[in-house]
């Protein structure tokens, strides 16, 4: 101990001059304490920061509390936990610098600043500062926006503002965190370290429950000489960004690769070989408007995005008897999206529905979320792009929102109510009558409906709360709603989001295009928020028919949109794209023969169907598109290479193989064939030679039926071929 | 920046192949981070086998006071029909039907103060160290599964976690250990159940053909890898040619087949039967054996189900059929973990749902018993030789050092080289997770 105590004298004398004049100013256990405790973990979410804390010590969740960690530090322990007569040997700090067994290590340098504050801080007597002391108001972070070479580094200065006008530099204290960990990483002195990878980078700052954020971008600096033609608004956001940052974009797509891809993506599945053809053929200027118009009014635009909105909506049959409801809330969605409803009403009939399944189907909805917290952070994350989640318990770490804002906004649902419904086992919804408000748990205050940002509202008894959160977003000024669903529907079609995840849209994680965001959300609001305008939008701009294919400078690029990004068709459209391919009528139990996986109603058929369920088709558990797996798995790899289900259907009788063995025209035409239905392009010349001499070898040196056997087996052998094909199951 | 495809090829000092990096870049659709990278970097073993967790489940709650936790001075309606005998560590005294545990016991180490058991017939407790009420949506990832999503593969032709129970009439016992919010990229490799299983083995296609068939598609398939920087197609490749390495070479296949192991090896470990005792699992000390084997294949995490421990009734003919082939097919685990210098690197847990009821009831069975429960643990580098808490003079309740699921669980993580204080895993709704509820490693073991 006398040695420790030696080198701490050491230490302080060595770095005195540092707290020469600070020593001057008394310490605040919120201002000067708590970020200590902070930076080094200590309250984190994994050690004292816990509900209950580690070893009979806890403290608030990220110091959000700090009275209440005061009271832990000070109080409690007996004592032990400070010692002010001799502030080395209090357990904060021989357990923190784990001179003590700590189960948590080492966390403070004996030699360090901190550990000088909170040894002056005990010696001093625990000081908890006065009421009359400085409050933090903000931080900010300088510079806050640079554009900066690539592989550059940056180091930033954060500063905290006080109420009475003072400022400190708490750069040292502050939490670093990239959004883009592949371009840019951070230290825990706020260094940035950008890597080589162009685009915008945002670093979000955290400080005691402030954030502030760093963007920087990272120009590649390539000649951008000429651009395609800008077909509107997108383009011309998309291409400023293009030549801001020095990236030529790919070329634009040809005629088959974008057919396929644009049927993929607006309806689902592959286009047929007669598609295809007369496509090709059309010597119309405008043929892709023209096909994006028909893809729209087809049926199956319906189905797969009914699909799409069916698994957030969480349509689940958890129970056989909810067959009825699921059917009847799919059917509700899938003939919304037909009838082109304007999705601000689309909305309000699902936060709003009351009554009964049959009447309003949509009242589904609340059969699956079922308590008010639920309801509220489901549409908090699904409709306005917010995950309020956190703020539950205690303050948002990322966010401006506290547990206030989130009592206040679940208020909207507090007077949901049930009662059973005609149908066994279904609820009737309604909303009962009484002022709505819940309780903020941690003021045990009551709060009324306050929307996100806004002021309580003074709803009386007779109104239905949800009216009044409907009504609310879908004003035009909303800085949530058209914001959430434009990221939505682009990620859909170019398989990344302006903000990234597409339903965590906050300051500290900003769009890699704001311009572009904001000018599709004003352009979804001024067209009455409807959808099929907003798809025509996207899928007639020059971006997203640019080609995949990368040129010198772009392959990788991942969030400028200066190529297509292949995505891989998901379980459905795989699904129905393999049967297609294979020629089978899919059947699934009670649903028509020949119902695609797409149409399916609810996630039922995940368990019948292992192909769907191996390849990520979500439960339908939660509000987030995150829930579908997109990840490669050996599972899945064996499933296609070796599935008895398809190796059975590449052989079956009048299957695929069978037909084109038996087809007496050229095999030439019948190979063609192929590569028209599965990739919808014609074979070039090596893969007509690949596939006719492996026709030849197993056919070679036969006659008859043994011929016809050996043909049929080379047939299969190519379907199998094709349909592992990565640009079979990419769309790209 | 670490940039996972431009490695130099050949091994790196921990033993993860180039290919290896190439398949966790594959997962990085899925959101693996650099630092995950790192984390599965170092988490991996430096010695001649990798880290990995051995899982028995005794499905159905064995009685905790007729194996590992004797009560012979309690009157005879409590300490039921079965006598301790005396272990290779002074002090420590197990069921008379181990006697071969009881000559390994300080190798093991008894767990007799489980105190948080979730009182349901339900293997989940045990494989994802949590209570199965208030889930987060998709419902928390099990132990394997999470090992998958942040260590990956340890070879191409080996997924890095099994689940061996089959099917059985309660299935909550049959769970092998669901991926939860992680998806099914992490879900087991489940041979003894259809779907999955079935594609394992080529049917009616021969080597052959499917030799043609893999150079045309070599042949077609052309689409350019550059198209996608995300990795995705990537990884697709490598689990192709890890399916196909699966299919042809099947060192999975060759792992799940006994018949190339040693015929002493075998009778080491027991004869089992290969059918559901009832509605629960087989008595198959086999699952040992195909569990090591798939270790030193590769797997870091299998999971198995042994026999069904709800003895409602004939509590003491039962087991009497049970311990024996426990007895044989554990023992034989852990010496042969212990032989092949695996001892340090693989964990081995044995545990049910819950104990059972000190007073022994009309039928003379033990009924349900979630407020205490035993476990054992052997090899994983752990100390052992020990007791870990104790039950007051009926083992009804724990009186000394109460253990929790979490806890075991914290340990398991913390000898798989991940840090419980500092892994998260985000779910579904954008939070991040910790691993256990707040458990720490308990400081006895490690």
């Amino acid at each position: 101990m006398t040695l420790s105590r030696l080198t701490l004298i050491a230490a302080l004398s060595a770095t005195a001059p540092c707290f020469a004049a600070e020593t001057l100013r008394p310490l605040n256990f919120a201002n000067d304490i708590v970020p200590i405790l902070t930076k080094g973990g200590c309250n984190s979410g994994g050690c004292h920061g816990k509900s209950g804390g580690q070893n009979g010590f806890k403290l608030s969740l990220l110091g959000f509390e700090p009275q209440e960690d005061y009271d832990h530090i000070v109080m409690e322990a007996r004592g032990r936990r400070v010692f002010p007569a001799s502030a080395e040997q209090s357990l904060l700090l021989t357990k923190g610098t784990a001179q003590l067994p700590h189960g948590g290590g080492k966390k403070l340098d004996p030699n360090s600043e901190d550990y000088a504050d909170l040894a002056r801080w005990i010696r001093e007597g625990m000081p908890y500062g006065k009421d009359s002391d400085p409050k933090m108001a903000s931080i900010s972070v300088e510079p806050a926006k640079l554009t900066l070479p690539l592989k550059a580094v940056q180091q930033l200065k954060v500063t905290a503002h006080y109420t009475d006008g003072s400022t400190r530099d708490v750069t040292k204290r502050a939490l670093y965190e990239a959004n883009e960990k592949a371009m840019a990483e951070t230290s825990e002195a706020g260094r940035v370290q950008l890597f080589d990878l162009p685009g915008d980078v945002a670093v979000m700052v955290r400080y005691q429950g402030k954030v502030s954020t760093f963007r920087a971008t990272v120009p590649l600096g390539a000649p951008v000489e000429k651009l395609p033609a800008s077909r509107g608004f997108v383009d011309d956001l998309v291409f400023a960004k293009l030549k801001t940052i020095g990236m030529p974009p790919s070329d634009i797509a040809d005629d088959g690769t974008f057919i396929r891809r644009v049927t993929l993506d607006i309806t689902g599945r592959l286009p047929t070989a007669a598609e295809m053809k007369d496509f090709m053929a059309s010597k119309d200027a405008a043929k892709r408007s023209v096909l994006i118009d028909r893809l729209l009014d087809s049926p199956e635009y319906a189905e797969y995005f009914a699909n799409k909105w069916s698994a957030l909506l969480r349509n689940q049959r958890t129970q056989p008897n909810f067959a009825r409801g699921s059917y009847l809330f799919y059917s509700w969605i899938r003939d919304s999206i037909a009838d082109n409803k304007p999705y601000d009403q689309f909305v309000r009939e699902v936060v709003s529905a009351s009554g009964d399944l049959d009447q309003n189907p949509p009242v589904a909805w609340y059969r699956q979320v079922k308590e008010m917290k639920q309801q509220m952070e489901d549409v908090a994350q699904l409709f306005l792009g917010t995950r309020m989640q956190c703020a539950q318990c205690h303050h948002h770490p990322f966010e401006k929102w506290s547990q206030q804002d989130y009592y206040g906004f679940a208020a909207f649902f507090s007077n949901v109510s049930r009662k059973p419904s005609t149908f066994a086992g279904e609820e009737m919804i309604f909303n009962k009558r009484g002022v709505a408000q819940t309780t903020n748990i941690r003021t045990k205050e009551a709060v009324t409906p306050t929307s996100l940002g806004g002021t309580a509202l003074n709803l009386k008894p007779e109104q239905d709360p949800r009216r009044a959160l409907a009504e609310w977003m879908s004003q035009k000024d909303n800085a949530f709603f058209a914001h959430t669903l434009v990221n939505r529907y682009w990620k859909h079609f170019f398989n990344r989001g302006l903000v990234e995840p597409e339903d965590d849209m906050r300051e500290t994680n900003p769009p890699v295009n704001p311009e572009l965001l904001s000018a599709l959300a004003a352009d979804f609001v001024k067209n009455g928020y409807d959808l099929k305008k907003l798809i025509r939008t996207i899928t007639n701009s020059t971006t997203y028919q640019l080609s995949a294919v990368p040129n010198t400078y772009n392959a990788k690029d991942r969030q400028n949109f200066s190529r297509y990004y292949p995505k891989r068709l998901n379980a459905e459209v795989l699904y129905d794209s393999v049967n297609t391919l294979l020629d089978v009528q899919t059947s699934f139990a009670g649903q028509a023969p020949g119902t695609r996986a797409v149409a399916l109603p609810d996630n039922s058929y995940n368990q019948s169907t292992y192909f769907l369920s191996v390849f990520g088709r979500p439960d339908s558990s939660s509000a987030c598109e995150c829930e579908r797996t997109q990840e490669a798995s050996l599972a899945q790899s064996l499933h296609l290479l070796n599935a008895a289900e398809i190796q059975t259907q590449l052989s079956r009788g009048n299957g695929r193989a069978d037909t084109l063995t038996k087809d007496t025209r050229p095999d030439d035409d019948k190979i063609s064939d192929l590569y028209h239905i599965a990739l919808s392009r014609d074979p070039n010349a090596a893969e007509v030679t690949f596939a006719r001499s492996h026709l030849d070898k197993k056919t070679a040196g036969k006659a008859g039926d043994e011929a016809s056997k050996g043909k049929k087996e080379a047939y299969e052998d190519i379907l199998w071929a094709l349909l592992n094909t990565k640009e079979f199951l990419f769309n790209h | 920046m670490l940039n996972l495809y431009s490695h130099p090829s050949g091994g790196y000092c921990d033993g993860v192949s180039r290919r290896n990096f190439l398949k966790i870049g594959g997962l990085a659709m899925g959101g693996l981070s650099l630092n995950d990278v790192l984390r599965a970097e170092t988490a991996q073993s430096t010695g001649k086998s990798h880290k990995a967790v051995i899982m028995i489940f005794l499905p159905g709650g064995p009685s905790h006071q007729d194996m590992f936790d004797m009560k012979p001075d309690a009157p005879s309606e409590i300490r039921g029909e079965f006598k301790p005998i005396s272990t290779n560590v002074p002090g420590i005294q197990i069921c008379e039907h181990l006697p071969r545990l009881a000559k390994m016991m300080d190798k093991c180490t008894l767990i007799r103060s489980l105190a948080d058991c979730d009182s349901r017939h339900d293997a989940f407790q045990c494989l994802t160290g949590r209570n199965s009420k208030q889930q987060p949506p998709g419902g928390w990832p099990s132990l394997g599964s999470i090992v998958s999503r942040l260590q990956g593969g340890t070879n191409p032709a080996m997924p890095p976690f099994v689940g061996l129970a089959p099917k059985m009439g309660h299935m909550e016992w049959a769970r092998t250990g669901e991926p939860g919010f992680l998806g099914v990229a992490h879900a087991p490799f489940q041979p003894n159940r259809g779907g999955g299983t079935e594609d394992m083995s080529l049917r009616g296609i021969t080597l052959d053909r499917l030799r043609d068939r893999k150079s045309l598609l070599s042949s077609f398939d052309n689409l350019r890898r550059d198209l996608d920087s995300t990795g995705l197609m990537g990884g697709v490749d490598v689990f192709n040619e890890q399916a196909l390495n699966v299919l042809t070479s099947p060192k999975l296949l060759h792992a799940l087949d006994l018949s190339r192991e040693d015929p002493r090896v075998i009778e080491r470990y027991g004869k089992g039967e290969n059918r559901n005792r009832d509605d629960g699992g087989p008595r198959l000390p086999e699952h040992f054996l195909a569990a090591r084997r798939l270790v030193e294949a590769g797997a870091r995490v299998v999971t198995l189900a042994f026999s069904r421990w709800d003895y409602h009734s004939d509590n003491f003919g039962q087991l009497r059929e049970d311990l024996p082939l426990l007895d044989s097919g554990l023992t034989a685990l852990i010496a042969d973990l212990h032989e092949r210098g695996m001892d340090q690197d693989v964990s081995v847990v044995v545990w049910g749902e819950f104990g059972r009821t000190p007073m022994i009831n009309a039928k003379g069975g033990r009924d349900h018993w979630p407020r205490v429960a035993s476990a054992l643990l052997a090899c994983g580098g752990m100390r052992h030789g020990q007791v870990i808490g104790a039950t007051d003079k009926q083992a009804g309740e724990p009186t000394e050092r109460p253990v929790a699921f979490g806890e075991v669980f914290a340990t398991l993580y913390k000898q798989m080289g991940i840090d419980v204080t500092k892994a998260t895993l985000t779910d579904l709704t954008g939070r991040p997770q910790y691993l256990v509820d707040g458990h720490l490693p308990m400081a006895e073991l490690v």
